[in-house]
């Protein structure tokens, strides 16, 4: 809020100008009014048809040409030159128009599901569940270079300084656990905006994502920081607690009535919640075998991601209310990012593949996909025609295809078409700020409405865009 | 105009108002009201044929009256009437009458600049009708309204607005209870409690205003002894005493200065890429300093927007004034940014921001694309300061931009070792650079490799790794030849001058580990050969082309050119293409060789596998080539010596003057590839009350900006930092809205006392230790935290300031006082505080004993307590931190093994203090963390938590345990986090 702590939520109903878009009071007053609690569960704008999202990022960009977005055309022309509007060399020189050759995709296509869906044997795994996916063929967002665009998918913006989606989705809907953190990302990358792509920015810092772990560590190392003490026992644990407790209960009397001071002690409760809750959470041990076996886990090349989707579905299970999952890693030229040598594709995809599609069964068995938003996809996609090497592809932030599961998207379902070559959007595109509003809609949110005032100002995280993609919705 | 790109552009900078469709104001129209028109009964049928439907269907959702009315309206521009297309929308004319054919609207249709309706194109036969349409004049029977505008903005009704009014001198206010203040700012404050019929509570007591005092003028916590003197000194001036002697403490500066870093948006390093910027720390203790030395405020600003181009008596006083300057080179900037014009405008926005909100507490940035929404800021104020910054080059532009660090002015004295010094220093790295050449053939020959006189050799017999032109992964079509010699392999390719701009070479290297190498194409020349061939190279610092003329000999043994040092990483992209895009005559490429820069690796990386290990001339071969290599290593090592051992020439981060200065066009919707009028440099129309200075046409105008800023018919900067400080000390300013004093932020409670704080604060020549003494000195500050029963009732929020605010320690507070606590702070000052050898920031540990103020600012790697307790965000203004209560601090406190650690050392240094007497223990702990004696309960708490058995076997271990634990749990309590 923008009076920041001598402007709390109480005050905000008796003051009603601390900065909600007025359509958004009501909805968020309704929940204010019975606790003043920041992360408390709070009424959406209408009712959702999804309450939490897993996102799985695969970050520096998978190429669309060669997994689900079939263009025969790729093949018959290979190898010819044709001119394009290369989206790199129109932002540095502004020119239009440069030729390039023509790369056929280097997997092939074919028909599955009852759907009939095209893709590729690059995923091979999560081609068995295409009945269950929702296609957008037409993506098209902001920024040429990974690091503009990765903070546009997480921010809705390149250059300014935004709070992340999670964070606008949990200062909209509260969480349903508070002894886990609302907001996880998984393997976060350090890299193109870092922290960024999970922080509040200037929405209040409650609503900051918890980074567990980096990309491209091990699962293991994935876990909220200090959540344990490995120097004492347990039994002492909860002694020093209650020593500080207890000092607590006696300094805050000086205070009598001082809301701020009863939110600290309540934050070691939490806090104390959170250390004896979260370890069992993140703790795999206690899966079946077959699960495991689902997930990958225990194959050498499939155990790490595995490992990071069943969390992610034990978190999901446990009331998180946006995960994302990252395969990426820490450097300028992320995963994915296949400039030259794009069989590179296979092995990062059989990384994910299997964990992926365990994942998807996995939650469709729990009755959890319902409810819940998988989201795939990267900053951007790829270039039809190979870079100038001849061996891969250049970024291509003008078309692209990210799936959806889940959440009330249309399943057994393709959205958009890309051009012939499947460079460019062309039909029934889809703007990152649209996938944006259409996703806070599942959760029952208004993009318009979901605003924070700052600066002088309301924002949101479409910015002044954004269209609800109503054909995608069940 | 780059039609696409804006609107990839308006898109991307879109703040507030969604760019779609510019206005259609075709030339013949220029009236207001033009003529009905009389169809014809062809064009009548050809428009409800072939138009009206099509606008009906397609485009009336954005832009009719209906859309107005329900607030949908896009991009200001209605096509449900003549009017409304021919008055047009945002983006101004767009039609010609002579031609037609360029209308936006017709643009608009074929996707063109704007890609309208946004769902798809339309198919070509609707929209060749439109052309056809146009053609006709655009006959249109519809009549009705034009859009309204936008009312032109009223400044002089913006004047009225109360911190846009001149300053005023108020009247002091006469108050009932006189015996009560102490001074002018007590009578204000005194007088709005009076009026609401309420009283200030009493005084806080001398302990409790001794720990404030400390932590609000120095941010520390002051020793048990310091606090005892001070309750017994019962001399009237014993508290001013007191501040005047923390005032002038060098840690005055540094809480101070910290405060002002983060309205600076402090930092070491960016976002993206992690980069660090080595120079920052210069600009940290420039405003340490200035607050130290108290050097006038109004200077201050000036310095750190023009500081570069003030005049200077000494060089010391240049290079001050010059580091000033870096706070335009303190943003969080996207280097990456493809668009170098984008990204030129963006950082101007941003310095513009930081700038306007840092001393004016104005919102201009959001005058980019529109006129404010809300204040009296006009787009042309907007794009007359950006003209401003714009004349200042920030960055030097490439794939990757990079920030300026230049020379710093040094005496004369300086001046002349630095120089002697680099002479000696490039004549020794000449020597070295010798011996490593020497060091390479040698290494070549000695790993059975032929050297260079041979005219045709293999590429394993070369040094380092070679990618020959057979490797290479071919694009087009490429002729092998060996017509000209020495060659390497069996021959070397050309592209047969021809199909220009189709064929690629790409040669990978396999590099056996990460590092530095330099890079070198091997050639043969010729009359017939291309005088430019692009060769690019593709490396983790990203990709550099050199363009070669392969006419001229290859100046390296005959053989190759180097493409200069690259740093590869194993991981990352590493690769050489060659290209013959643009190019006039033969391209030709024989090989790429890598050769690593160090030669120790340079002789692993090149061991022939197929050289006769018991051959005796290679034998001896291998000794010289040892010794050589040993040779370069203490060559180089003495190298490092001289150049750590000489005076090193300090660099500082500023901008520079552009060689062109120049006025900036209007950026219509921000876009900076769809650009308006000429918008004259000058400052803030609101503000200027018309006797500021024309900016002259020879200069940036950056000077001119720093003298409106510190100007006095500019309100703004007085009041401004007037109300930070208040805010600083209070916890909470006059007008709580510290960065927005325009119509979207908060009145002032307070309106006549900060007028008279800020008229004090100009008239004692721009002071702040004088504002900060004159507050710190008022009965108000000193009053008790506790709220009276009446007070609570009456003034919830504590506006009428009757009591003090209690307020959440910050960050730095808490790492210091923690460091105090353990003994183990150290108050050295100043300095770069990174680590040597820090390219990038992630994953960067701080483990300091240095205030918190030294710890760097990494914007991927703030140290954990920083991010937990509520740092500022580095990359944004912030002049009011946030103050959060959540889980992950209560964690951070139970578990960080850092605070364990603290906790610890201040448990020995406890137990060594006070050898054996426990409760004299518990009660040196309690004053040493918070200040005060331990309450009765508290004290029993404690001595009951730190019962040990005595006659344990461990019993020392445990009880340092058990005390350790005691102050970790001190360090967690309300008492130690907040200040009363």
């Amino acid at each position: 809020m923008f009076l920041g702590s001598h402007c709390n939520r109480r005050q905000a109903l008796q003051t009603a100008a601390c900065g909600f878009g007025s359509l958004a009071l009501a909805g968020l007053a309704q929940a204010a009014a019975t606790n003043d609690d920041p992360l408390a569960p709070k009424m959406p704008h209408f009712a959702p048809r999804a309450k939490r999202i897993i996102f799985l990022f695969m970050q520096g960009g998978p190429s669309h040409v060669d997994s689900f977005d079939y263009k025969p055309a790729l093949d018959e022309q290979d190898g010819k030159m044709m001119s394009f509007d290369d989206a790199r060399i129109i932002a540095n020189t502004g020119k239009k128009g440069s030729s390039q050759r023509i790369m056929k995709p280097l997997w092939k296509f074919q028909q599955h599901g009852e759907c009939g869906r095209w893709s590729s044997n690059l995923f091979p795994e999560i081609t068995k569940h295409v009945d269950d996916l929702c296609f957008m063929h037409s993506l098209h967002t902001e920024g040429v270079a990974h690091g503009p665009a990765t903070l546009f998918l997480h921010c809705g913006s390149t250059n300014f300084i935004r709070p992340s989606m999670g964070s606008w989705v949990l200062y909209g809907l509260g969480t349903e656990n508070q002894n886990l953190p609302g907001f996880v990302s998984i393997a976060a990358s350090t890299g193109n905006g870092g922290p960024r792509n999970y922080g509040n920015a200037f929405l209040p810092p409650v609503y900051q994502g918890t980074a567990l772990g980096k990309a491209g560590g091990p699962a293991s190392e994935a876990t909220i920081r200090n959540l344990g003490n490995r120097q004492v026992d347990v039994a002492t644990q909860r002694r020093m607690f209650d020593l500080t407790q207890s000092l607590n209960a006696q300094q805050i009397q000086t205070h009598p009535g001082d809301t701020e001071l009863e939110a600290v002690i309540n934050s070691f409760e939490l806090a104390w919640r959170m250390q004896t809750h979260a370890p069992d959470v993140l703790d795999l041990s206690k899966e079946s075998a077959a699960t495991l076996t689902q997930y990958g886990i225990g194959e050498k090349e499939t155990d790490n991601f595995g490992k990071q989707c069943l969390m992610a579905r034990r978190m999901c299970e446990e009331g998180v209310r946006f995960i994302q999952v990252t395969y990426g890693d820490n450097t300028a030229n992320p995963a994915w990012d296949q400039h030259s040598n794009l069989p590179k594709h296979a092995d990062h995809a059989r990384a994910v593949d299997k964990p992926i599609s365990g994942l998807l069964a996995d939650l469709k068995q729990r009755g959890l996909l319902e409810d819940t938003i998988v989201w795939w996809g990267g900053e951007f996609g790829r270039t039809p025609y190979a870079q100038t090497n001849g061996t891969g592809r250049d970024h291509n932030p003008g078309g692209f295809t990210m799936w959806l599961a889940g959440g009330g998207f249309k399943p057994g379902f393709a959205f958009g078409q890309t051009d012939e070559f499947g460079h460019l959007a062309v039909q029934d595109k889809v703007h990152m700020h649209d996938l944006h509003a259409t996703m806070l809609h599942q959760l029952g949110l208004n993009h318009e409405q979901l605003t924070y005032r700052y600066a002088g100002r309301n924002f949101r995280l479409t910015d002044v865009h954004g269209r609800v993609v109503k054909e995608v919705l069940t | 105009m780059i039609l696409k790109q804006a609107v990839r552009q308006a898109a991307r900078v879109g703040l507030c108002v969604v760019a779609v469709l510019a206005g259609f104001v075709p030339c013949w129209a220029e009236d207001a009201a033009p003529p009905a028109p009389r169809l014809t009964a062809e064009q009548s049928d050809f428009f409800e044929k072939k138009i009206r439907p099509v606008l009906v269907k397609y485009c009336y959702e954005c832009h009719s009256q209906e859309a107005q009315t329900s607030n949908q309206l896009k991009a200001g521009l209605l096509l449900d009437s003549r009017e409304g297309l021919l008055a047009g929308g945002d983006s101004g004319p767009a039609l010609e009458s002579d031609q037609p054919a360029d209308s936006l609207l017709l643009d608009a249709l074929r996707y063109e600049t704007f890609k309208m309706p946004p769902k798809g194109k339309l198919p070509a036969d609707v929209i060749a009708n439109f052309e056809a349409w146009v053609k006709m004049g655009a006959p249109d029977p519809r009549s009705g309204q034009a859009p309204v505008k936008p009312q032109g903005i009223d400044l002089q009704a913006g004047r009225q607005h109360w911190s846009y009014q001149p300053l005023r001198t108020p009247q002091i206010p006469t108050v009932k209870n006189g015996n009560w203040p102490e001074g002018n700012i007590d009578r204000f404050i005194l007088a709005g409690l009076e009026a609401k019929g309420l009283q200030p509570v009493a005084d806080a007591d001398r302990v409790t205003l001794i720990r404030r005092v400390y932590f609000d003028l120095i941010g520390l916590p002051p020793a048990p002894e310091t606090i005892d003197a001070f309750v017994a000194d019962s001399r009237p001036e014993a508290y001013a005493l007191l501040v005047e002697q923390l005032m002038s403490s060098p840690q005055f500066g540094e809480r101070w200065g910290r405060h002002w870093l983060d309205v600076a948006r402090y930092a070491e390093s960016l976002t993206l890429r992690g980069f660090i910027m080595p120079e920052a720390w210069r600009y940290r203790d420039y405003v340490i300093e200035h607050f130290n030395t108290d050097r006038p405020f109004d200077q201050f600003l000036r310095e750190q927007v023009a500081g570069d181009l003030l005049p200077a008596a000494t060089s010391d006083e240049k290079a001050r004034q010059s580091i000033g300057t870096a706070f335009l080179v303190m943003g969080n900037t996207n280097l990456e940014e493809q668009d170098k014009t984008q990204l030129r405008m963006d950082v101007v926005d941003e310095q513009l921001d930081a700038i306007t909100k840092g001393f004016l507490a104005q919102t201009v940035t959001c005058a980019r694309c529109h006129d404010h929404k809300f204040d009296p800021i006009p787009t042309r104020d907007y794009y007359a300061l950006a003209g401003i910054l714009r004349n200042a080059k920030t960055l030097e532009h490439a794939n990757v931009s990079k920030w300026l660090e230049l020379p710093l002015p040094v005496e004369p004295e300086l001046e002349n070792k630095l120089r002697q010094h680099e002479t000696v220093v490039a004549e020794m790295q000449q020597q070295v650079k010798a011996a490593q050449s020497l060091a390479k053939s040698l290494t070549a020959a000695a790993s059975g490799k032929v050297s260079v006189n041979i005219d045709v050799v293999a590429a394993k017999d070369l040094p380092g790794i070679v990618v020959d032109d057979a490797q290479a992964k071919k694009v087009g079509d490429w002729k092998l030849s060996q017509s000209v010699r020495p060659y390497i392999g069996a021959g070397y390719l050309h592209d047969l001058d021809g199909e220009k701009g189709t064929k690629t070479l790409t040669f990978q290297p396999d590099l056996p580990k990460s590092g530095l190498y330099e890079v070198r194409l091997a050639y043969t020349a010729g009359g017939n050969r291309a005088m430019d061939a692009p060769v690019t190279v593709f490396s983790a610092d990203g990709e550099k082309t050199v363009l070669i003329n392969q006419q001229l000999p290859p100046p390296i043994d005959g053989r190759f050119v180097s493409l200069g040092q690259h740093r590869f990483e194993q991981t990352g992209q590493g690769f050489v293409i060659v290209a013959n895009e643009g190019t006039k005559g033969h391209v030709v490429a024989d090989a790429v060789q890598f050769l690593p820069a160090d030669p120790g690796d340079l002789a692993a990386a090149s061991v022939s596998p197929t050289a006769d290990k018991n051959d005796p001339k290679l034998e001896a071969a291998q000794r010289a080539s040892q010794q050589q290599v040993a040779e370069v290593k203490r060559l180089e090592k003495e190298l490092q010596k001289l150049k750590a051992q000489g005076p090193q020439r300090p660099l500082f981060m500023s901008v520079q003057e552009e060689a062109k200065l120049e006025d900036c066009a209007i950026h219509i919707r921000g876009t900076v590839h769809n650009l308006g009028a000429i918008a004259p440099r000058g400052f803030l129309s609101v503000v200027s009350q018309g006797t500021t200075a024309a900016i002259p046409n020879n200069q940036s105008g950056r000077r001119e900006l720093g003298d409106w800023l510190a100007s006095a018919d500019n309100p703004l900067p007085p009041r401004v930092m007037a109300n930070r400080i208040w805010h600083w000390l209070l916890g909470s300013g006059l007008v709580r809205t510290v960065d927005n004093f325009g119509t979207t932020g908060e009145a002032p409670s307070h309106p006549e006392l900060l007028d008279y704080l800020a008229t004090r604060f100009v008239s004692e020549g721009w002071s702040a230790k004088s504002l900060i003494r004159q507050i710190v000195l008022s009965r108000t500050y000193q009053l008790s935290s506790v709220a009276s029963p009446e007070l609570a009732k009456a003034d919830p929020e504590n506006r009428l300031l009757g009591h003090a605010y209690r307020r959440r320690q910050e960050a730095e507070c808490l790492l210091d006082a923690i460091l105090t606590t353990s003994g183990t702070l150290d108050l050295q000052a100043g300095g770069s505080t990174i680590k040597p050898g820090t390219n990038a920031d992630y994953g960067y540990q701080s483990a300091l004993t240095r205030r918190a103020v030294y710890w760097p600012v990494l914007r991927n790697s703030l140290p954990e307590l920083f991010e937990v307790f509520d740092f500022p965000d580095p990359s944004m203004v912030f002049g009011r931190r946030n103050s959060s209560t959540v889980a992950p601090q209560a964690l951070f406190l139970m578990n960080s093994p850092f605070v364990q650690e603290q906790a610890r050392l201040a448990a020995v240094r406890l137990l060594r203090d006070v050898p054996d007497n426990e409760t004299g223990r518990v009660d040196l702990v309690f004053r040493r963390l918070l200040g005060r004696f331990p309450t009765a309960t508290e004290r029993t708490t404690a001595l009951k938590y730190v019962e040990t058995d005595a006659s344990a076997a461990d019993f020392k271990q445990q009880q340092t345990q058990r005390w350790s634990q005691l102050v970790q749990a001190l360090f967690a309590s309300v008492d130690f986090r907040y200040v009363d």
